[in-house]
């Protein structure tokens, strides 16, 4: 540390007569205690901390990430579905051929009903609306072909 | 005077460790731990007392510095001798105290002494070296400690002290002019006051 050698010439003679003292006997068996007390006493925090911070990514994963992430997707399909349900309600009354498909969707209304109740993720709705969309289709191509063919 | 260069440090810090005591204590062997502080716990205790002035506070500090030690070790890499990362450790602890604290009046010294067993000169020579170190302000007695004891360089003080080299070389001056007893007492003199009132 010092750029010279510590000698008589640079230390000032009442420092030289410093006594030197011990510390106390018991001081190294305190030391040891405080240590095992703190492994001890750090080791389970750490646990709980560890333990909730995945307790957290997980939930953080399960609602946050695949809601932000397929939000998008699932208000595509509500969409598509709300307009599909306009075009076809503005077609001519769906014929005989036609009720099975209206029994077919309200299946699948149903169905999306009961996932919405019991409170379903994004990926198991996602695939109902575009089955409920699949449905509308096939009714507006039916109503479609039923007009074609009455003229 | 002698002609013989010195230890840089004068204190127990200078102390070599072997290499398996140090491995076995890496690994945290508790026998090799105690041997540590065998060796280097009264260099910590006296670097800390002589700075702090007290012996609770002292020894606070050698359970701090040990605790660190036992946690740190592991990551010690050997660059400098172990007694020097010890006394870097010790230093710092030391003056982080001397901050929390803002502990400047010390013990009656005569009373420090007498609660205490000691070694080396004769307990009268003791009594004034130590009633005059206990004297001056807490950081001149870091500076003069540390760099007279314990071999700091005044680069290496201005960095512990967040200080410029010329501040701890002022220091130092009128802390030997005040244990030679010819200046003015040190207490009396604004700048140090201010500097111990920023510690």
């Amino acid at each position: 540390m010092r750029e010279q050698p510590l000698n008589n010439d640079t230390m000032h003679p009442v420092l030289a007569e410093l006594p030197e003292f011990e510390p106390g006997a018991d001081l190294w068996p305190r030391i040891l205690a405080a240590h095992e007390r703190k492994r001890r006493g750090v080791r389970h925090p750490r646990r709980i901390a560890a333990f909730a911070a995945a307790a957290a990514a997980i939930v953080a994963a399960i609602l946050i990430v695949p809601r932000t992430a397929e939000v998008p997707k699932l208000s595509d399909g509500q969409r598509e579905s709300q307009s599909l349900e306009r075009e076809w309600q503005a077609l001519p009354s769906a014929s005989a051929r036609a009720a099975s498909d209206v029994a077919r969707l309200h299946v699948i209304d149903t169905a999306l009903q009961a996932a919405y109740d019991r409170g379903a993720r994004a990926d198991e709705l996602q695939p109902l609306w575009q089955q409920r969309n699949q449905a509308l289709r096939g009714l507006i191509m039916s109503a479609r072909s039923d007009a074609v063919t009455r003229i | 005077m002698t002609s013989q260069p010195a230890p840089r440090s004068r204190s127990g810090f200078g102390q070599e460790l072997d290499r398996i005591t140090l491995e076995r204590a890496r690994r945290g062997d508790a026998d090799a731990c105690a041997a540590i502080y065998r060796r280097y716990a009264t260099a910590c205790f006296n670097l800390a007392l002589r700075i702090l002035g007290e012996r609770a506070a002292a020894e606070d500090v050698v359970q701090e510095v040990f605790l660190k030690m036992m946690n740190t070790l592991s990551g010690f890499r050997g660059d400098a001798p172990f007694g020097v990362w010890l006394k870097r450790m010790t230093a710092n602890a030391t003056i982080d105290a001397l901050r929390a604290t803002q502990r400047f009046a010390a013990e009656d010294p005569e009373t420090v002494f007498a609660s205490m067993a000691s070694r080396g000169a004769e307990a009268d020579q003791r009594v004034d070296a130590w009633s005059l170190l206990m004297r001056l302000p807490a950081r001149a007695r870091a500076v003069l400690v540390l760099h007279e004891l314990e071999g700091y360089t005044h680069k290496e003080l201005s960095e512990l002290f967040g200080q410029s080299e010329s501040y701890s070389k002022s220091i130092l001056a009128r802390a030997l002019k005040k244990l030679s007893g010819a200046g003015e007492p040190i207490k009396a003199e604004g700048e140090l006051a201010t500097c111990a009132s920023n510690l």
